[in-house]
This record gives structure tokens, sequence and C-alpha cells, in this order.
């Protein structure tokens, strides 16, 4: 709504200075004549139609400015559309609670993160704003936030938090989001073109091998999106998380982070390692040799295009994560098939390592994402009550349980509800060995670059080319001393 | 006088803003955002030196001069042409459907794109399988010439409607006397009325070149410049640039030297402009 108020504004102040200054509403070469003279008709009518010209102009640029300026006694909240669920009956209640209005701001999932570092940034972004984990340090290092320490004690569920999932969400040693959900990765398939293609089910593959083997055979029976990897710069932080460090992670020993882009003890980025090679060759394997179209990876909604693809049959492996079990069918939880039917359509497996010598034998990887306070906002306070009125255990826990997500909060993963849920105990088993994203500042970027490289392999680049030229990209953001190379 | 000096004043403020950061490290986000340092030339050495730059130069070429260039005008002045002076049904069908394709969002314009050119869409359901051909996946297979396909069919209304305007202003009575001396109608049209709209030709060739050279909301949405970066053109690239990967002095060395070469194409085109002496 912000947004839609400041567009108006910007469309009004524009319209008011063409008004001002007489120009024209044409292309040049088409009729400018006319427009001219009534300009200098105007001018020579002398004072009276100019100074209306003006007043009718500051008016109209005074009133653009007020209505761009926000109402002090507003709270102002952005979120993604797949979280109205939780959102909207808390700003109900928050509403009903304190009396001030809340001008919510919805936005689409797709390209969320840069528009809400960019109005960050731009000192336009509302008071609450919902942020994916792995940006939270990276804006809160730029000062963008506000930190939640100090509020949090005053409010009888902060305890409830896991520290580990605070932890992601704090930059030096300050909390700076509440979590809503962590996740779990895994590999999701369509059990009917499984059958099809003669692979057992439930499938248990134990290396890449395996993985590919069945990625071959479901290529041979038909199915045309027959291993749907994440990759390539649309799918933005899905194609580092659900594809590339889900297999990083198990393309080596971890010892010395080496199945990592970051090795955390001495925070320099890994420019080129034999992990990072093993991963893009595998990317090579599915996009080149198999032959696997790249088109649902740019899809006008990736999101969408899966599901489609899901509904006419046409997909096999779908490297994806614990939130599926609803978002297959729709984020929000409306509609969803039973639990026997989505049994019935789909099943899913660990993704398993690649089977070298000390690699890990399953990968996991958790993110989530947080909501939390800009630093500019107008009562700090206020916007604190709306965050906590959303996280409140009566409208958060709903949620949770309806869409499967995973509990970041004691009182909800304790209770009977969650733990006598067959999938959430079982997703939630893989989160036994898991890990999370290198969350320090640089990481926005360096998933950028790893996202740059897939495309290159989708475009049929060589391994060692897009290696150099990754390895190259973090020396330039970072400096020298802030990249090394495992052998 | 003064306004005009207020907006020339605001329009040469935002260039040289994106060129001072140009020479700058400044980020989107992290400290860089806020203690960000000059750097003199090595954003604009990067333009050459690192991967990405002129490949989406090439593309953006390409995009332009066939969905501009030859698809736009030459099919926007085809069809006026043939229309001119008509007052027939087909006249009005003709007109009502291009600048349906004008005045439809690009957003929903890529969505039904999208949709259409996909392995189960309107083409292959329609005319491939039909005809008895494997369906292609048209959008994964053909990117660059779907988008191009599509930006002509977006906006050849607005080289119809000028052209349009154009080949009416030409004197019935000069054409006519051309006529009387035997031009055969390709003479009528190559040596009478093409150097009378010679101008309006200019200046629709610079409006579109650099409309299509800064192009951005259509292909995004239908492609994201993909698959791989094939059809990353220079719009797309800034923006990955700058926004996903966060770097807004690199993005602003982009936006300067795509400034430079749109500049130097409207040199050309005004040019083209002058009267011949």
């Amino acid at each position: 709504m912000l947004y839609a108020i400041r567009h108006k504004s910007m469309m009004q102040l524009g319209f008011a200075t063409l008004h001002f200054l007489c120009l024209p509403w044409t292309a040049p070469g088409e009729g400018l004549a006319p427009q001219a003279a009534q300009c200098r008709g105007a001018s020579t009518r002398g004072g009276v139609d100019a100074q209306k010209n003006l007043l009718t102009t500051v008016a109209a640029i005074a009133l653009a400015a007020t209505s761009v300026m926000p109402a002090h006694a507003e709270v102002t909240i952005m979120y993604a559309e797949w979280l109205s669920s939780p959102v909207e009956p808390g700003i109900k209640n928050f509403e009903a609670a304190t009396g001030e209005t809340v001008n919510a701001i919805k936005l689409p999932g797709r390209g969320y993160d840069q528009r809400i570092a960019l109005d960050l940034s731009a000192g336009t972004a509302a008071d609450v704003i919902q942020m994916d984990s792995f940006m939270v340090s990276e804006l809160a290092s730029a000062g963008y936030l506000h930190p939640l320490n100090e509020q949090g004690a005053g409010w009888d569920q902060f305890q409830y938090y896991q520290p580990g999932l605070l932890e992601v969400a704090s930059y030096e040693g300050k909390v700076y989001g509440l979590p809503t959900d962590t996740d779990v990765r895994m590999l999701w398939y369509d059990k009917s073109n499984f059958e099809k293609a003669g692979i057992a089910v439930p499938w248990e593959p134990k290396s890449w091998a395996d993985v590919l083997d069945a990625a071959q055979k479901l290529k041979d029976a038909g199915v045309q999106y027959f291993f749907q990897l994440p990759a390539g710069t649309k799918q933005a932080e899905a194609a580092t998380m659900q594809g590339f460090y889900m297999l990083l992670l198990g393309a080596d020993a971890p010892e010395g982070d080496r199945n990592r882009l970051l090795n955390r003890e001495t925070g320099q980025w890994i420019g080129d390692s034999p992990a990072i090679r093993r991963t893009l060759e595998f990317y090579k394997t599915v996009y080149g040799e198999l032959g696997m179209p790249a088109d649902l990876n740019y899809a006008a909604d990736p999101g969408v295009a899966v599901r489609e693809a899901l509904a006419n049959d046409q997909l096999g492996i779908h490297a994806s994560g614990s939130w599926e079990d609803a978002c297959l069918w729709d984020c929000n939880g409306v509609n969803l098939p039973t639990r026997e039917e989505r049994d019935a359509l789909v099943g899913w497996t660990p993704w398993p390592g690649s089977g070298e010598p000390g690699a890990k034998a399953t990968t996991n990887i958790s993110g989530g994402w947080t909501i939390g306070v800009n630093a500019k906002a107008a009562n700090p306070d206020s916007a604190f009550q709306l965050v906590t009125t959303i996280f409140d255990v009566e409208n958060f826990k709903a949620w949770t349980l309806a869409n499967h997500r995973m509990a970041v909060r004691t009182d909800i993963s304790e209770s009977p509800e969650y733990m006598e849920d067959a999938y959430l105990a079982k997703a939630t088993a893989l989160a036994a060995d898991t890990t999370g994203r290198d969350t320090v500042p640089g990481y926005q970027t360096v998933s950028a670059l790893v996202q740059q490289m897939t495309a290159q392999i989708l475009d049929g680049a060589e391994v060692e080319d897009v290696v150099q030229e990754y390895h190259d990209a973090p020396v330039d953001e970072f400096g020298e001393d802030k990249v090394i190379t495992y052998e | 006088m003064l306004p005009a000096l207020l907006l020339i004043g605001v329009l040469l403020y935002f260039t040289a803003r994106a060129f001072a950061f140009s020479f700058t490290d400044l980020a989107l986000v992290g400290r860089k955002s806020v203690e960000w340092s000059w750097v003199g030339l090595q954003n604009f050495e990067r333009l050459f030196t690192r991967r990405g730059f002129s490949e989406s130069l090439w593309t953006t070429v390409i995009f332009v001069f066939f969905s501009a260039i030859v698809g736009q005008s030459v099919l926007g002045f085809l069809l006026a042409a043939l229309l001119q002076g008509t007052q027939s049904t087909i006249k009005t069908v003709v007109e009502v459907c291009i600048m349906l394709g004008w005045l439809l969002p690009d957003i929903v314009a890529a969505f039904l794109w999208s949709a259409t050119t996909s392995q189960t869409g309107l083409v292959n359901s329609l005319i491939v399988v039909p005809l008895g051909f494997p369906p292609i996946n048209f959008i994964n297979d053909y990117a660059l010439p779907v988008v191009t396909i599509a930006n002509i069919w977006k906006g050849t209304a607005r080289s119809y409607l000028l052209f349009s305007a154009a080949l009416d202003s030409v004197s019935r009575e000069v054409v006519e006397a051309a006529k009387v001396d035997g031009a055969t109608p390709f003479q009528r049209i190559w040596l009478v009325m093409l150097p009378i709209i010679r101008p309006h030709i200019a200046t629709n060739m610079l409006f579109i070149t650099i409309w299509t050279f800064t192009y951005f909301p259509l292909i995004f949405a239908m492609t994201g410049g993909g698959p791989g970066t094939q059809t990353q053109t220079l719009a797309v690239f800034l923006y990955n640039q700058s926004f996903s990967r966060g770097n807004l002095g690199f993005g602003s060395a982009i936006s300067v030297a795509m400034l430079v070469i749109v500049g130097l194409l409207s040199l050309v085109y005004l040019r083209m402009l002058q009267e011949p002496k």
C-alpha cells in the first residue's frame, strides 16, 4: 500500500511538474506546435494564469509530499505473500488490542530479498520487515536493523526460542530478527513416475551415482523434467541452498570446512576446491550430459512452473525442502489434499553424499525466515509489539502445524500436536545433522556468485573456466587475503 | 526558465550520482553500503576483464536489432503502408490487435508468452503436435528468438501508429504526380514517400532503440536472463550485478557504459534527422 501511495504521489508529482513546465505530452515532431502555442499564450496572457498554474502546482506538490510522509500513528509492515496466513490475523489482533492502524505491504515472493535490501538502504522500508535469515547479519552490519534483545527480555515468550536459531538472526551478539520457522532439505519425487521408470519406491539413494542413475531412468521413461535441480540467477537463493550447497556439503570431507563456501575458522571464502569442482561437474552432468531442460528455473514463476509440471505428471525428482509438503500445492495451506493423497503422489528422501572418501553419507542445510524491526522505525516499541502479536503462540502455532513448518520454539516443538505429527517427526530427524548458511556479511554476494556459476554451467561453460571466474570475483569484492584455495 | 533549469538540474543530479558511484565500491547492503570508498577506474576495467558485460552487450545488440529495428520498425511500416488510405474492417481489426499487445502490461504479456511457448503451450498444441511433430520446448530451446518475437508483438503498435500518421501527412498530389510520371508502386514508396517521411523514420528509430536497449520488464519476467545467460541483456545484467550481487558501484559503471552507447547511437539518428543539403 505504501508502495501504491508512493507510486501515486510520484505520478502526481510528475504530472504536476509537466503541467508546471507546460511540456507537451507528446513525442518530438508530433504536434509540438499547438502545445507550444498554448504555452506562449499562457505567458503572454500575463500573470493571472501563470500564477494560477504556479499555485496549482505548489498545491499538488504539497499534497504529494504529505501523502508520502508516513503517518506517525501507523505501524507499517512488509511481508511476503506466502506468509500471509499467520501475519494477517496477527495484524488484526494488534489493531484490536492497540487501536493503532497497521499499513500492511504484501509483496510477491519473487524478488522479495532485493526489494527489502533496496528499501532498507534507501530508507523507505516499513517499520516491521520479514527477511530471509541469511540477510540479517548483512543488513544489521549496515545499521539498518533495530536490536531486539532489550525488548525481547520483556516478552514472556522470548525464552522459548531455540538459541541456535536466534544466533542465525544475530550480528555481533545482538538479535535482529525472530525466526518464523526453520527447514531441512531433501529430494522430493513423483511416485507414479518412479514406478513408470521401474525405480523401487521408497527410493533410498546412497550416493550421487544412484541419483544420476535414477535421473537417467526417468529420462528414458519419458519424464520431461526428470531432475529439477535449482540453478541459475532467477532461482536466487534456491539455487544456492536447494541445489549447490546440498551437493557441496557431500562433495568432500568436512574437515577444515573443505565442503563449504567459507572457512568458518579463518573467515576466508573458498574460491576454489575439489568440492566446488565436483559440485559443478554434477550440475554439468544433469543439465549437459543428461540434458535436463533448464526452463523451470527461468519460468515467469518457477514455483508455479514446478507445481504445473507435477500436476501434469512431468516431474521426476525435485531438489527442494521441507516446506514442499504444503507448497507443492499451496504455501498458505489452502485446500491441501489429504495426508494420504499427498503421500500417494509424492515421497522424499534425504540428499545422499557424493560417495567420496570421508564425505558425509547424507547432507543437510537449514535456513528459515525472520521478522525484525527497522532501525528507522518511528516507534520501535509499537513495531516490536506487532512482531510479538504475530508470533503469539495462539496465532503462530496453528500456522506451524497446518503447514508442517519446522518449529523454532520449544513451546510449539514440544507440544503433543507437533510431536505426534508423523511428517514433522521424520523431517525433524533430518535436522539432527544439519548446518546453517555462512551468515556473515558477504554471504549474499557469494551466494549470487554461486548462482552465476550454475547459470554458466547451463550455458555449457567448462568447469575450469567457471571456477576461475568464481575465484576472481570474491577477490575483487573482499581482497586477496579473504579468499583461499583448497587443492 | 526556472522550471526548465530545475528539470535539467534534477536530470543532471541523478546522472552525476550514477557517474560518481561508478568510481566507488558502494554496495547495496553490508558495511560497504555506508562506508564505501573510491576505487578509481576499477569498475570500468572490470567491464572488459570480467565475463558478463561484453556477452550481455552482444545479446542486447541482437535483441535490439531484430526486435526493434527489423521487427517493430519494418513490420510497423509495412502494416502502415499496406493499410494506408483504406477504411476497411480489416484495418480496424489489425489496429485493435496490435494495440492490444501494446496496452497489455509487461508482466501479463510475459506470462502469456511463457504459457504459449512452453512444451504444453498453445503453439505446440495447435500447430506442432497436430502436424505430427514432437512438441518443442520453445522457451527453453529458443529463448532469445522467443523474447525477440514477444517484443516485436508488444511494440509494433508504436511504430505502426507513427508511420501511419507520417504516411497520411504525405501530400496526395505528390504521389499522384509520381503516378502520372509512370512510377511503379515500389518506386512511389521508395523514391517519393520514404524520403518525405525520413525524419519520422529517424525519430522512431531513435525512440525504439533507446527504449529497447534499456528494456527490462518483459525479458526479465519471461526468462530472467536465462536459460543460463542466453537472454541476459545489459539491463538484466545491470539488475543482477546491482541488486542480486549487491555491487552498486559496478552496476553504476554498467549504467554509465549503457548511457555512452545509447548516446552514440542517438547521435547517429540525430544526424539522420538533419535535412540533406
